[in-house]
C-alpha cells in the first residue's frame, strides 16, 4: 500500500511529501481515481456514479409518465432506441411498462438514494467530521464502491437479456416473481435482479462495517458521542440498520434466485409460502425506508442551524428520536401487508406500532422548526432545500399516518396514494436532503461555490414541479387509480381522471428538465465557481477547519474537540459561531458542554 | 488508523489499537452474517410450521441424524483445534500442527456434508424435489457449507503463511479474525443442526 492514512499532504504540500518521503504527489491515475483508498475520493466516486444512475432512473420515470398520459403512442425522440422487450416501433408494451417501473424504483432505491446519501456523503464526511485521517478500513471501502458499481452493471445488463428486465416491481412479490412460467420461462431478468441486489447488499454491509468501526474507534480526542454532529449520528444509526436489515434481503433474494433457477419452492403457491416473501422483504423494506431518510435528516439537521445562526433545538432529543425510529423501524413491517391476508389483531398491532413511529418523526420536525424559529435566516440554496425537506417530509409523514390505519389502507393500498406518499418522503425528503447537502458541501469538496442564481432557479423549478407532479397523485389514488397499470384509459372508472394524468406527466417533464440546470451548475462551478476558502458558511464542525478540498490525511495534526457541534450566536462571544476545536472565550455561555 | 500500523510486527500501542479496530470490524460483519442466517432460518421455520406434515410426504427420506451428529463433533473439534493453534502462537510457538488439524477437520466436515448431499439426492431429495423440505435443506446447508469452505481456505492460507513464520506472539491479527469467523460458522451450524435435523 503506497498511502499512509495518517500522513497529511496539503494540496500543494510538496514540503510535506518530501518530508515524509511518500509518493502521493505522483500517484498514478489508477491509484488516485480508480482504486483510490482515500475516503474523499471514494465519496466522490459514489457521488458521480449515483448521478449517472439518477439520470437513468429519471429517464425511466419519464418513460412511465409518457405511457400513462399517452398510452399507445410512440415515445418521441428515444422511442426507436428502446430494446424490443420494452417497446416496438417506439410504442411501449405492457410488459415493457412493467420493466420501466420495476427498474425505475430499483435503480432509485439501490443505485441512487442509498449510494448518494450513505456512500457519497457518508464516506466524504464521517472522517472529516470526527477528526480522523481516513476510514478504519480503506481497502474495504474501495471494495464497497466497486461492488456497488458491479451491482449497477448487473442490474443494467438485465435490460438486454432474453425476455428483458424484471417485471414484478421493486418489491418483487411472489409467486409473480418466483415462477418462471409466468415469464415465458425467460427468468434471466428477474434472476439478475436477485444477483444485483445481493451484490449491492455486500457493498452496503462492507460500507456499514466501516462506518460503525470508524465512528466508534477513531473519533478525535474530545469528540464524545454527544458532541458528534447529527449527520454522523444519523449515518451511524443507518449503518446499524444496514447491518441488521440488508442481510435478510440477501437471504430472500437468494431463495428467490433458487426458486427461479434451481426449481425450489420457497415462495410457490404449491408447496411453499408466497407470503413468506412479503414478510422477509418488508422486514428489510421498512428499515430500508429509514435507511434512506435518516441520513437526509442528519444532513439537514446540520444545515438548518448554520443558516438560522442558532443551535439545533434539542440535540439529545434529535439523537434519541433517531434511535427510536431505527428501533421501531424493525417492528412495523406488517403495515405493508394489511391486505395480504393478515390476522386482524396482528394488523391492529402493526397499525399501532406504525403510528408510534410517527412520534419520534414529529419530535424531529418540531425540533427543526424550533431551530429556525426566530433565527436570522439566510435563504441560500442549501437552506431552501433543507426547509423544503422538512415541509415535504411533513406531507409524506402525514399521508403515512393515513395508510397506517388499517381501514384507510384497505381503500388506498396499491393505489396512486401510495405513489404520492413514497415520493413525498423519498423525493421531497431524501432527494431534497441530498440536494441541500450537495449545495452545502460542494465548496468543501471542490473548493468552489455553486452558482446561487442557478441554484435558486433549480430549487424553485424543482419544488414547484415536484408538487405539481406528486400532489395530484393523492387525488388519483383516492379516485381509484391503481399503481402498476400500463394503460389507465382502458378502465371505465379512470377515464374521468385522465386529464390529471396528462397534467402530472407534463409537470414531471418540467421537473426532469430542472435537473439539467443543476447538472450544468455542478459542472460549470467546478471551474468557474467563486473560490470558497476554508469556511464559506461560517460553520462550526471540523471539516470547515481544513482547506477546501482537504488534503490527503485531512488534518495536519489531530484536532482536539472542546465543544458541541452547534454553537451559533453564543451569548457572550464576539464571533457568532464557535468551531468545535476552539476553546470558548471567557464568559461565553455555551449550549452544550 | 494508519495502514502502516496494520502491518507493524510489534507490540506498539499503534499495533494493538489497529488490532482492536480489526476485531471490532469483524464483530460487526459477523452480526450481519448472523442476520443472513436468521433470515434463512426464519424462512425455514415459517415453511415448516405452515406445512401440515414434516417431511411433507411420508415417502421422503429422513435426514441422517447420527452421521451428521458425528460430523458436528468434527466441526466443534476443529474449533477447539483452532483455539489450540491460537494459544500456541500466543506462547510464541508456531501452532502449525494445530492449524493443520483444523484444516483437516474442516475439510472432513465438508466431505461428509458432500456425501450427505449425494446420498439425499440419491434418495429422491433435491432442490426441486421434496417441496419446501428439499429446498430448505439444500439451500440452508448449502449456504453454511459455502461459509465452511471459505473458512477452511482462510485457515489454510494462515497455515501456509505460518510455515514461513508470519505470526508472532505479539502480532497475529489475521489469526484472530479467521478464528472469530471459524467459531461463528461453528455456532451457526449448531443452530442449523438443531432445527434441520433434531427438532
Ligand atoms: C411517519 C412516517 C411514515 C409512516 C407512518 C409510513 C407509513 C407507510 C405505510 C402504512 C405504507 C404502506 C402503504 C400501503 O402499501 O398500503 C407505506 C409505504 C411506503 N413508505 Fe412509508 N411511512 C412513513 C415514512 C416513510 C419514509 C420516511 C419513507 C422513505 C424515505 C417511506 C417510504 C415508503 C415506501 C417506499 C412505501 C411503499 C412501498 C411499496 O409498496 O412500494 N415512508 N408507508
Ligand atoms: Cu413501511
Amino acid at each position: 500500500m503506497s498511502t499512509s492514512a495518517t500522513t497529511f499532504i496539503p494540496e500543494s504540500g510538496q514540503a510535506a511529501a518530501v518530508e515524509h518521503g511518500h509518493d502521493e504527489q505522483k500517484q498514478s491515475f489508477f491509484s488516485k481515481y480508480i482504486w483510490s483508498l482515500d475516503h474523499k475520493m471514494i465519496g466522490l466516486q459514489y457521488l458521480w456514479t449515483s448521478f449517472f444512475f439518477l439520470l437513468l432512473g429519471g429517464l425511466l420515470a419519464m418513460g412511465i409518465r409518457f405511457q400513462l398520459a399517452y398510452p399507445g403512442m410512440p415515445v418521441p425522440l428515444i422511442g426507436a432506441l428502446l430494446p424490443s422487450t420494452i417497446a416496438i416501433d417506439g410504442v411501449i408494451l405492457p410488459g415493457g411498462y412493467n420493466m420501466l417501473f420495476t427498474m425505475h424504483a430499483t435503480v432509485m432505491v439501490f443505485l441512487v438514494v442509498m449510494p448518494l446519501l450513505i456512500g457519497g456523503f457518508g464516506n466524504y464526511l464521517i472522517p472529516l467530521k470526527i477528526g480522523a485521517g481516513d476510514m478504519a478500513f480503506p481497502t474495504l471501502n474501495a471494495m464497497s464502491y466497486w461492488l456497488y458499481v458491479l451491482s449497477g452493471v448487473i442490474i443494467l445488463a438485465s435490460f438486454f437479456v432474453d425476455g428483458g428486465a424484471a417485471q414484478s416491481g421493486w418489491t418483487a412479490y411472489a409467486p409473480l416473481s418466483s415462477t418462471p412460467a409466468y415469464m415465458n420461462n425467460t427468468q434471466m431478468g428477474q434472476s439478475l435482479w436477485c444477483v444485483g441486489l445481493f451484490v449491492n447488499g455486500l457493498s452496503s454491509i462492507a460500507g456499514a462495517t466501516n462506518y460503525i468501526t470508524t465512528i466508534t474507534n477513531m473519533r478525535a480526542p474530545g469528540m464524545t458521542m454527544f458532541r458528534l454532529p447529527l449527520s454522523v449520528w444519523s449515518l451511524y444509526l443507518t449503518a446499524w440498520l444496514l447491518i441488521l436489515a440488508v442481510p435478510v434481503l440477501s437471504a430472500a433474494a437468494a431463495m428467490l434466485f433458487a426458486d427461479l433457477n434451481l426449481g425450489t419452492t420457497f415462495f410457490a403457491a404449491q408447496g411453499g409460502q408466497p407470503l413468506l416473501w412479503q414478510h422477509l422483504f418488508w422486514f428489510f423494506g421498512h428499515p430500508e425506508v429509514y435507511i434512506m431518510i435518516l441520513p437526509a435528516m442528519g444532513l439537514v439537521s446540520e444545515i438548518l442551524p448554520v443558516f438560522a445562526r442558532k443551535p439545533i433545538f434539542g440535540y439529545k432529543a434529535m439523537v434519541w428520536a433517531m434511535v427510536a425510529i431505527g428501533f421501531l423501524g424493525f417492528i412495523v413491517w406488517g403495515h405493508h401487508m394489511f391486505v395480504s391476508g393478515m390476522n386482524l389483531t396482528l394488523g391492529a398491532a402493526f397499525s399501532v406500532s406504525t403510528m408510534i413511529i410517527a412520534v419520534p418523526s414529529a419530535i424531529k420536525t418540531f425540533n427543526w422548526m424550533g431551530t429556525v424559529w426566530r433565527g436570522s435566516i439566510e435563504f441560500t440554496t442549501p437552506m431552501l432545500f433543507a426547509l423544503a425537506f422538512v415541509s415535504m417530509f411533513v406531507i409524506g409523514g402525514l399521508s403515512g399516518i393515513f395508510m397506517a390505519s388499517t381501514p384507510v389502507d384497505l381503500f388506498v393500498h396499491n393505489s396512486y396514494f401510495i405513489v404520492a406518499h413514497i415520493h413525498y418522503v423519498l423525493f421531497g425528503g431524501s432527494l431534497f436532503g441530498a440536494f441541500a447537502a450537495i449545495y452545502f458541501w460542494y465548496p468543501k469538496m471542490f473548493g468552489r461555490m455553486m452558482n446561487e442564481t442557478l441554484g435558486k432557479i433549480h430549487f424553485f423549478a424543482t419544488f414547484i414541479f415536484f408538487n405539481l407532479t406528486f400532489f395530484p397523485m393523492h387525488n388519483l389514488g383516492l379516485g381509484g387509480m391503481m399503481r402498476r397499470i400500463a394503460d389507465p384509459t382502458v378502465y371505465e372508472h379512470l377515464r374521468a381522471l385522465q386529464p390529471i394524468n396528462v397534467f402530472v406527466t407534463w409537470a414531471a417533464f418540467g421537473m426532469g428538465l430542472a435537473t439539467f440546470i443543476f447538472l450544468w451548475n455542478f459542472i460549470w462551478s467546478l471551474r468557474h465557481g467563486k473560490v470558497a476558502g476554508k469556511n464559506p458558511w461560517k460553520a462550526t464542525t471540523l471539516e470547515w477547519t481544513v482547506p477546501s478540498p482537504p488534503g490527503h490525511g485531512n488534518f495536519e495534526t489531530t484536532p482536539t474537540v472542546y465543544n458541541g457541534p452547534y454553537e451559533y450566536s453564543v451569548p457572550g462571544m464576539a464571533k457568532d459561531f464557535l468551531p468545535q476545536n476552539e476553546r470558548a472565550p471567557e464568559g461565553a455561555r455555551l449550549e452544550v458542554h | 488508523m494508519s495502514t502502516a500500523a496494520l502491518t507493524a510486527h510489534d507490540d506498539s500501542p499503534d499495533h494493538r489499537a489497529s488490532q482492536r479496530t480489526a476485531v471490532f470490524g469483524m464483530t460487526i460483519f459477523l452480526a450481519s452474517e448472523a442476520m443472513l442466517f436468521a433470515g434463512l432460518i426464519a424462512g425455514y421455520i415459517v415453511l415448516r410450521l405452515s406445512s401440515p406434515a414434516w417431511p411433507p410426504s411420508p415417502d421422503l427420506p429422513k435426514l441422517p441424524v447420527l452421521l451428521t451428529g458425528i460430523n458436528t463433533v468434527f466441526l466443534i473439534a476443529s474449533s477447539f483445534a483452532f483455539h489450540a493453534a491460537e494459544v500456541a502462537v500466543k506462547k510464541g510457538k508456531s501452532g502449525v500442527a494445530w492449524l493443520l488439524v483444523t484444516v483437516l477437520l474442516g475439510s472432513l466436515f465438508v466431505g461428509v456434508q458432500a456425501y450427505e448431499w449425494y446420498h439425499m439426492h440419491h434418495e429422491g431429495l433435491w432442490f426441486n424435489q421434496g417441496g419446501a423440505y428439499g429446498a430448505t435443506f439444500f439451500v440452508l446447508t448449502g449456504f453454511h457449507g459455502l461459509h465452511v469452505i471459505i473458512g477452511v481456505l482462510m485457515i489454510a492460507w494462515a497455515l501456509i503463511r505460518q510455515l514461513g513464520g508470519a505470526y508472532t506472539a505479539q502480532s497475529h491479527t489475521y489469526l484472530i479474525l479467521a478464528g472469530m469467523y471459524w467459531h461463528f460458522v461453528d455456532v451457526v451450524w449448531l443452530f442449523l443442526y438443531s432445527v434441520l435435523y433434531l427438532v
